[in-house]
């Protein structure tokens, strides 16, 4: 993990994202029913798989941290925590802005949106715990364990809020009628936007963890030069 | 099994020192009613199933939330936490013993609501009061779960009793969604049958927080 | 181009706040590696240090 290859995926990051901003403001043709707010969804779903992926990342450094107990685990669970929480909120941000303009109302609890609304608060808990909680491995391994019982828990949040919907329909129908992309070209700017919110997932993972263990480099000399001192003062 | 009861034993009489927090819980219940029949407006009768259930569920949130919260932090007082991590006892004893005892606290508090929600919703002691004991159940079951391994995470975190409702509320809003209409389902006065997707849902999710609390109580209880 | 608005506002969302906490992170790296790069320097003075105490 060395700055070269941070800044070669920083730039392939760039290039993704370029295509992708094209594709979707000039390529991609725009939809019949909803026009052009309807673009928001090409980056809208990218973030949110972002989110939802991420989330699954904590459950599997949280297993691997309390399995084989290498820090490393510990820090790519942390970081993808705080990243996953920063594409969570873009989630329900860009879905409140594709809402408003095409059914009139900020917020709709469809499944999707209120899913995303609890991933969003099992985060925020998750965050909460690792920040108020002090910097030592027995908090880290509280985080692991949370991380990976949010995680089984997502399956059953969507199953039972998904039957909670259809029983009651909401006012408003299901968001975008299902992913019916009715061109070619729309799946295409999809698919481009989620590999370019992919690749930029990975490259802030990267930077993050590198902070992460910038930190506990820190932490361990501060430790060794406290010894250091007192040694010399002590012979 | 002796260190088992000993554990619960040892729980129950915490919980229940006194009896004072029998009763502050059964106060608490009737407080939390009594809001949510003002703050929904609430109609009275059979007709308002799906509000009693509403108000009925609340109610056992905030009674559980609140008897998680002291129970730890009765034992973060009382250094007991430190004592249970050096004794030899396994940590899945020790996570179903504490499961126990909350699962019980959790039942007296839900018969206390239910009992309250009949006489304030008009409603009667009938087969579709009865009915409420499958969801009611189950739903204690798995708060319970989620509270042991919870609270054992809280309890050894600065600020952790806000912590806790943080984490167990979203956690625990399937077995919400399904309590509430599976509730509803059951005071309408249809058969449970017709409630069966939703216990189906309580179940998985009592056996995800049950299997879940019994693989990874130890990290909670490791040593700091 | 109704709803233009919208649109607009949800892309520069998106991007700022991306663009924030990429370069916030950034900052805190150097400042870190800063705050590194000393301590570093410091222990080399300590080692030598005691390196000639040992000597004596």
């Amino acid at each position: 993990m060395t700055s070269r290859t941070a800044n070669l995926l920083g730039l392939l990051v760039l290039a993704l994202m370029l295509t992708a901003v094209f594709m979707v403001f000039y390529w991609v043709p725009t939809e019949a029913d909803q026009g052009i707010v309807q673009r928001i969804f090409y980056f809208h779903v990218a973030c949110a798989w972002v989110a939802f992926a991420a989330f699954g990342l904590v459950a599997i450094c949280g297993i691997l941290f309390l399995w084989l107990g290498q820090q490393i685990f510990d820090h790519l669970g942390y970081a993808s925590a705080e990243i996953g929480m920063v594409f969570c909120t873009l989630v329900l941000v860009t879905g409140s802005l594709w809402a408003k303009p095409i059914w009139g109302t900020w917020w709709t609890w469809d499944s999707r949106l209120t899913t995303t609304l609890i991933l969003w608060l099992l985060y925020g808990g998750y965050l909460m715990l690792r920040t108020m909680g002090d910097d030592t491995p027995q908090v880290a391994r509280f985080g692991a364990v949370v991380g990976i019982v949010a995680a089984a828990d997502v399956p059953v949040i969507i199953v039972s809020v998904r039957l909670w919907r259809t029983i009651h329909p909401a006012v408003l129908v299901t968001k975008q009628g299902g992913h019916g992309l009715q061109d070619p070209r729309m799946v295409v700017a999809l698919l481009v936007s989620l590999a370019a919110f992919t690749v930029l997932f990975l490259w802030i993972l990267m930077l993050r963890v590198a902070l992460l263990r910038a930190g506990s480099r820190l932490h361990k000399l501060a430790g060794e030069i406290a010894l250091a001192n007192a040694a010399l003062e002590d012979a | 099994m002796g260190a088992f009861i000993a554990l619960i034993r040892k729980d129950l009489r915490l919980e229940l020192r006194a009896g004072e927090s029998v009763l502050t819980l059964v106060v608490l219940s009737l407080l939390i009613l009594v809001v949510m029949v003002f703050a929904l407006n609430a109609g009275v009768g059979p007709n308002n199933a799906e509000t009693a259930a509403g108000a009925l569920w609340v109610a056992l949130i905030f009674a559980g939330t609140m008897g998680a919260t002291r129970t730890l932090l009765a034992e973060r007082e009382n250094g007991c936490i430190r004592a249970l991590m050096l004794s030899p006892t396994d940590p899945a004893t020790l996570f179903f013993a504490k499961l126990t005892a909350g699962f019980l606290f959790m039942m007296t508090a839900e018969i206390a609501a239910v009992v309250l929600l009949v006489l304030f919703f008009n409603l009667d002691f009938d087969i579709r009061v009865a009915r409420l004991a499958p969801p009611l159940m189950l739903g204690a079951l798995g708060f319970a779960a989620l509270a042991t391994l919870l609270a054992g995470i809280s309890g050894r975190v600065r600020t952790g009793d806000l912590l806790l409702p943080l984490l167990a509320v979203p956690m625990f809003v399937p077995a919400l969604i399904a309590g509430v209409k599976a509730s509803a389902i059951a005071l309408t006065g249809s058969p449970l049958s017709s409630a069966a997707q939703w216990l189906k849902i309580l179940t998985a999710f009592d056996m995800l927080f049950l299997g879940a609390g019994y693989l990874l109580f130890e990290f909670v209880m490791g040593e700091d | 181009m109704e709803h233009f608005g919208f649109l607009w506002a949800a892309y520069s969302i998106i991007f700022t706040v991306i663009f924030l906490y990429v370069v916030f992170i950034w900052r805190r790296q150097s400042r870190i590696e800063s705050t590194i790069s000393a301590l570093e320097a410091k222990m080399a003075e300590l080692d030598a240090a005691s390196n000639r105490k040992r000597q004596n």
